[in-house]
């Protein structure tokens, strides 16, 4: 699984270069789509799978947090008021709030780094209701029920997304490496550790609170970073991107991905946002849709979307033998 | 004197599942916690390594009070333990289970870790030879690839002496160390046990099978949560009130 037990072949080195590969190629994307729409929806893409990939980096340490969208929520709020009502610049609210929101996100870890499966869920569950809830308390000053308006924007203003599209192209490239290299080192494998068995973990020293609240911090931080971002590109915030479902669509991408593997939660990002486009009109089914997308990709592909090419191998492999023995006999 | 234990005692509700316990370790020494099943010989394992916290009593392991630790802090100190019902990092390999519980030696820090500095390598490097050599020493080391899961009984129980082995104890508790093995599986633990002997390890074993008495230069009978014996094996044997409560009444053979 880690590199750092192998030594280094041609495939090692060939699969930074497929990475590198991939991103050159959505970063020309512009120049064959140039409808300011895809533009927002690549942009909404990129911002969902810093989401969908830092609540995986919690999740590998055993946890199940359901408020992810909430801390997403944390981020974007924090940053619209600093920037709004107090007259922050963008570029200094969104890294700061990306820190309030890991901090805010470790204190509340810190309780929490006792509970376990449905009881951690529930109890994040609850805070992630309790978040929004104060949201919609916030009357003026966070807009309530009926939304923040007028948030400073991030770029200077010009008709064309593709200024956004880089920035958050960028974002999303350096929050991945991030969480990257954070999985693949000893810090990631302690995580995983922990969540096989939290008890063995911590007779061998691994400090299993520290490691939990570690984990919640990191993931906060860049769904913080996301949600920051998204609120002064979008210049205008509801709570309902926040919500309860919102967290749910997250776990969704996270799953239909494959929660096993680190391009899991990108792979299934894409995919869900990108692909029910092409179904504007069925929106309303979406939900139900994507159960049955989660059915079927889970009886297929127990790995998730990742496992598909492997599958197709094998399928392809298993077809050839059968074709050579009906040639042999 | 490395472990010492005064007065321990633990209630489960309204149960005693230990009482006024007394123990103590010397260097070097290999000790056998034995006792009829349900006495409380894992309970008081549990106890010294933090899992559960004691009613009442003491835990001194080399003059510190390690009573109030957490389990972490215990496996800082030096204790390394292996599990009754043996879990494992199960989605593991072999040689990853033992390489990640060489978290503490050498410990890096968590800068040195994310950027992947020159030290880092280095403890990493450290590690991976190491953890080879513990494993050739508890004969892991061929199935060193292979996934903790798939690794037959015998095996994954000497993984877990083996990723005890990695926190580089100065006491070892091993819970059951050869329940549920098969014959020659049980010898090469033995040799195991018998090579860490010599190599000054402190060992504490917990066992319930009379076979592993031989090994102990000293052994400890509990009953009901309380001491009834102490003594070499031989005399232990002999001792009126053990064959009663742990043998029912018959002689030892």
């Amino acid at each position: 699984m880690e590199s750092r037990f192998s030594i280094k072949g041609r495939k090692e080195l060939a699969r930074p270069a497929v990475y590198v590969g991939l991103a050159v190629i959505v970063a020309l994307l512009p120049l064959f789509f140039g409808s300011p729409y895809i533009h927002h929806m690549l942009i909404l893409t990129f911002i969902y799978i810093i989401a969908a990939v830092s609540f995986r980096t919690i999740v590998i340490s055993g946890q199940f947090p359901l408020a992810h969208a909430a801390f997403m929520g944390i981020g974007a709020y924090m940053a619209a008021m600093a920037a709004k009502w107090l007259g922050m610049s963008p570029w200094i609210t969104i890294p700061l709030s990306a820190l309030v929101t890991a901090c805010i996100g470790m204190l509340i870890g810190y309780p929490f780094s006792r509970l376990r499966t449905l009881y951690y869920a529930m109890g994040s569950l609850f805070f992630g209701i309790g978040v929004i809830q104060i949201i919609y308390a916030g009357g003026s000053w966070t807009g309530g029920y009926s939304g923040l308006t007028g948030i400073p924007a991030l770029l200077p203003a010009t008709t064309s997304k593709i200024p956004y599209f880089y920035f958050f192209l960028g974002l999303a490239l350096v929050s991945i490496i991030a969480l990257y290299r954070i999985e693949f080192s000893r810090i990631g494998t302690n995580l995983k550790a922990i969540d096989q068995s939290h008890v063995v973990a911590s007779s061998v020293g691994i400090n299993e609170g520290g490691y939990r609240i570690l984990a919640v911090g990191v993931g906060c931080f860049f769904v913080g970073l996301a949600g920051a971002g998204y609120a002064h590109y979008n210049m205008v915030l509801s709570c309902s991107s926040f919500n309860f479902m919102a967290t749910l669509w997250l776990v969704m991408y996270v799953l239909i991905g494959g929660v096993n593997s680190f391009a899991g939660p990108i792979v299934g990002t894409i995919i869900l946002i990108i692909v029910p486009e092409f179904f504007r009109d069925l929106k309303m089914f979406s939900p139900f849709v994507t159960a049955v997308i989660l059915g079927i990709v889970v009886y297929l592909m127990p790995q998730g979307l990742v496992g598909l090419p492997q599958l197709i191998r094998s399928k392809l492999t298993e077809h050839r033998k059968v074709k050579k023995v009906n040639h042999a006999s | 004197m490395l472990l010492e234990i005064n007065g321990l005692t633990k209630y489960f509700g309204g149960l005693a599942a230990v009482r006024d316990f007394d123990m103590h370790l010397d260097d070097g020494e290999l000790l056998g916690l034995i006792g009829p099943n349900g006495a409380g010989k894992t309970t008081i394992f549990n106890l010294i390594t933090s899992i559960y916290k004691p009613t009442k009593g003491k835990i001194i392991f080399d003059g510190n009070d390690i009573t109030s630790k957490k389990p972490h802090e215990i496996a800082r100190l030096g204790i390394g333990r292996t599990f009754q019902l043996n879990p494992l990092f199960s989605d593991f390999t072999v040689l990853q289970n033992v390489s990640t519980s060489f978290h503490l030696h050498p410990k890096s820090s968590l800068p040195d870790i994310y950027f992947n500095t020159a030290k880092y390598r280095r403890n990493e490097a450290y590690i991976l030879e190491q953890s080879q050599e513990i494993l050739k020493m508890v004969g892991l080391d061929k199935v060193e690839n292979e996934l903790a899961k798939n690794l037959p009984h015998g095996y994954q129980k000497m993984l877990g002496i083996a990723r005890a082995l990695a926190v580089k104890p100065r006491l070892l508790i091993l819970d059951e160390p050869i329940a549920g093995m098969n014959p020659s599986e049980i010898d090469f633990t033995l040799d195991a046990i018998k090579k860490m002997q010599q190599q000054k390890i402190t060992i504490l074993l917990v066992e319930h099978n009379m076979k592993i008495l031989d090994l102990c230069e000293r052994v400890v009978v509990i009953d009901f949560g309380q001491k009834i014996a102490e003594g070499l094996p031989k005399d232990v044997r002999e001792n009126k009130e053990v064959i009663r409560a742990y043998f029912g009444g018959e002689r030892v053979t």
